[in-house]
């Protein structure tokens, strides 16, 4: 039992990463438009993910420093404080998704409008950030957020054949119909949502709080192996649902309650049930994520004391960034404005923080005085190379095929 | 620069200032978190070595300004001073004395409390964290 606890941060990170708000919908839609055709991408960001989160880990466990602390220190006031306005700008759109998004799993659930759920939303997320000790915020959410395994069990009843599906996935093409630049401006978006720069902020610094030493760099790579392929499963479950249900019929997907719709049809009332309740984890989750992230990298770029250990009046300046954070998420997600929508355009900030973030850390993690003998190998150094032409050669694409696919539209 | 005739290698210990001071993480004597070494202070050496030595840390906002570039370093200094209720503020200022260890992170020897008051901090904690109930109890 203990071990299966163990690494509830980082299934909580994954969720926040791999089926939060935005990409709950853009799996489902991407399922509904491409089928199978871009699911390598999922596979491709896990592997990523893992690669840089594990270092970022094993730096936070073996000197109590968590990113932000590493990217001021190696990248001086100037380009840090670039990096900072920029991730944190990534972190707070979503922020505004998912507290939105919590509203919407809500919604669904009592059908009262989305708006008066908002406020609501908020104030939980404030009062469990405010509250509840960490240990126990990422068992609860994590493991609720486990009922998205729902999905994976439809997929199960409607595939009509496995070997079918992995011959799709392994064999991607652009659909006809379908423009080469939509193509890539989706496969841009979803690598970009599991490599998004609060994931790492969250798990370095829940590293931190969690008081991990030494001895805990198996817990780290426990976390990072188990938590960030679960995740990915659960996106690419949510990815096979639509493309078995809604892309025959050509059904696309722009909403919540349409992602839940192959669940509905396939295992009932109760499978809808259980679905809603892991939108409602997930979402809150990548919630908590996302604000505890806003805190900690702004803490942590200016040397301030954070996190939940400590009693709030020691680490006021943390407690109000979070506060004030969400009151202002709160107040945008009332102006009706689609949480999508948002999360889409928060790509075009990761553009620019994703580089300036996994360099770093890769720097970092070859330092023998921080790390002593547990820095990269040669293997790890080159995989993480390669990781992060990619991620620079997305960045730069992003912002164009954005502009030339008018968003995916 | 040690192998340079004209330069005398100066007394204590010799670090690359840049490299293993600025933008560090410092903690004090409570192992708690007392902000960044934002900038150093450096003083010339008495006799004409024209050696520098770094005689303090500089720390907190007013210390950041100066090392921002151009237009935001101007107006990040300025919004500091109007901010500031002191009439000219000065960054805090943390002797070299207290500093007890260098590494990863710098230690010194002070509670971060009697470096100096952190107006951000203390408005923050006074006017909005300790009103909230709850406020001085860790989430554990």
């Amino acid at each position: 039992m203990k071990r299966l606890i163990s690494v509830t941060l980082g299934i909580l990170t994954a969720i926040g990463g791999f089926v939060d708000i935005g990409d709950l919908v853009a799996n489902a839609a991407v399922g509904a438009r491409f089928r199978w055709n871009l699911a390598w991408v999922v596979l491709v960001g896990i592997g990523g993910i893992i690669l840089y989160t594990e270092m970022a880990g094993r730096v936070a466990t073996l000197t109590k420093r968590a990113t932000f602390d590493i990217v001021r220190e190696r990248l001086g006031p100037r380009m840090a404080l670039g990096n900072l306005v920029a991730s944190m700008a990534v972190t707070f759109l979503t922020l505004i998704a998912e507290v939105a998004g919590v509203a919407l799993a809500l919604e669904l659930a009592t059908s009262v409008n989305y708006l008066l759920w908002i406020p609501m939303a908020a104030a939980l997320v404030w009062l469990v950030i405010w509250r509840v000790r960490f240990e126990r915020m990422e068992e609860v959410f994590g493991l609720l957020g486990m009922a998205l395994v729902v999905f994976a069990v439809a997929a199960w009843r409607l595939v009509p054949s496995w070997g079918d599906v992995v011959d799709l996935a392994t064999h991607p093409h652009v659909p006809t119909g379908e423009g080469a630049p939509t193509y890539w401006y989706y496969a841009i978006a979803l690598f970009g949502a599991a490599m998004t720069p609060y994931e790492v902020f969250f798990f370095s610094s829940g590293a931190v709080e969690e008081g991990w030493t030494h001895k805990d760099l198996v817990t780290n790579r426990a976390n990072v192996f188990v938590g960030f392929p679960l995740g990915g499963a659960l996106s690419l479950a949510i990815m096979s649902c639509t493309a078995m249900v809604l892309a025959p019929a050509g059904i696309g997907v722009d909403h919540l309650s349409q992602v839940a719709l192959p669940v509905a049809a396939t295992l009932g009332r109760l499978g809808l049930a259980v679905a809603l309740l892991g939108f409602f984890a997930a979402t809150f989750g990548a919630a908590l994520e996302t604000g505890l992230s806003l805190g900690y990298s702004v803490a942590q770029y200016f040397g301030w004391p954070w996190g939940k250990r400590q009693r709030p009046v020691d680490a006021a300046r943390f407690h109000a960034v979070v506060l004030v954070a969400l009151m202002i998420a709160a107040a945008v997600g009332l102006t009706s404005i689609d949480p999508i929508k948002v999360t889409e355009y928060s790509i075009v900030f990761s553009a620019v923080a994703l580089p300036l973030t996994y360099f770093p850390i890769l720097v970092l993690a070859n330092d023998p005085e921080y790390l002593g003998d547990q820095t990269n190998g040669r293997l790890r150094n080159l995989l993480a190379t390669v990781y992060l032409v990619v991620i620079v050669a997305a960045a730069v694409a992003a912002i164009p095929l954005m502009i030339a696919t008018k968003g995916g539209g | 620069m040690d192998d340079d005739p004209g330069v005398t290698r100066p007394a204590g210990l010799v670090i690359d200032a840049a490299l293993e001071l600025l933008d560090r993480q410092l903690v004090d004597s409570d192992d708690s978190l007392a902000g960044k070494v934002d900038d150093l202070e450096l003083t010339p050496s008495e006799d004409d070595s024209h050696v520098l030595y770094v005689t303090a840390i500089l720390s907190g906002p007013g210390a950041l300004g100066p090392r921002l570039p151009g237009r935001l370093g101007r107006a990040w200094s300025a919004l500091f001073d109007r901010l500031h209720p002191a009439e000219h503020p000065e960054p805090i200022r943390i002797s070299f004395g207290v500093v007890q260890s260098l590494g990863p992170r710098i230690r010194i020897s002070m509670s971060r409390h009697h470096l100096g008051v952190n107006s951000f901090e203390h408005w923050t904690r006074e006017h909005i964290i300790r009103r909230i109930p709850g406020s001085g109890d860790a989430s554990q």
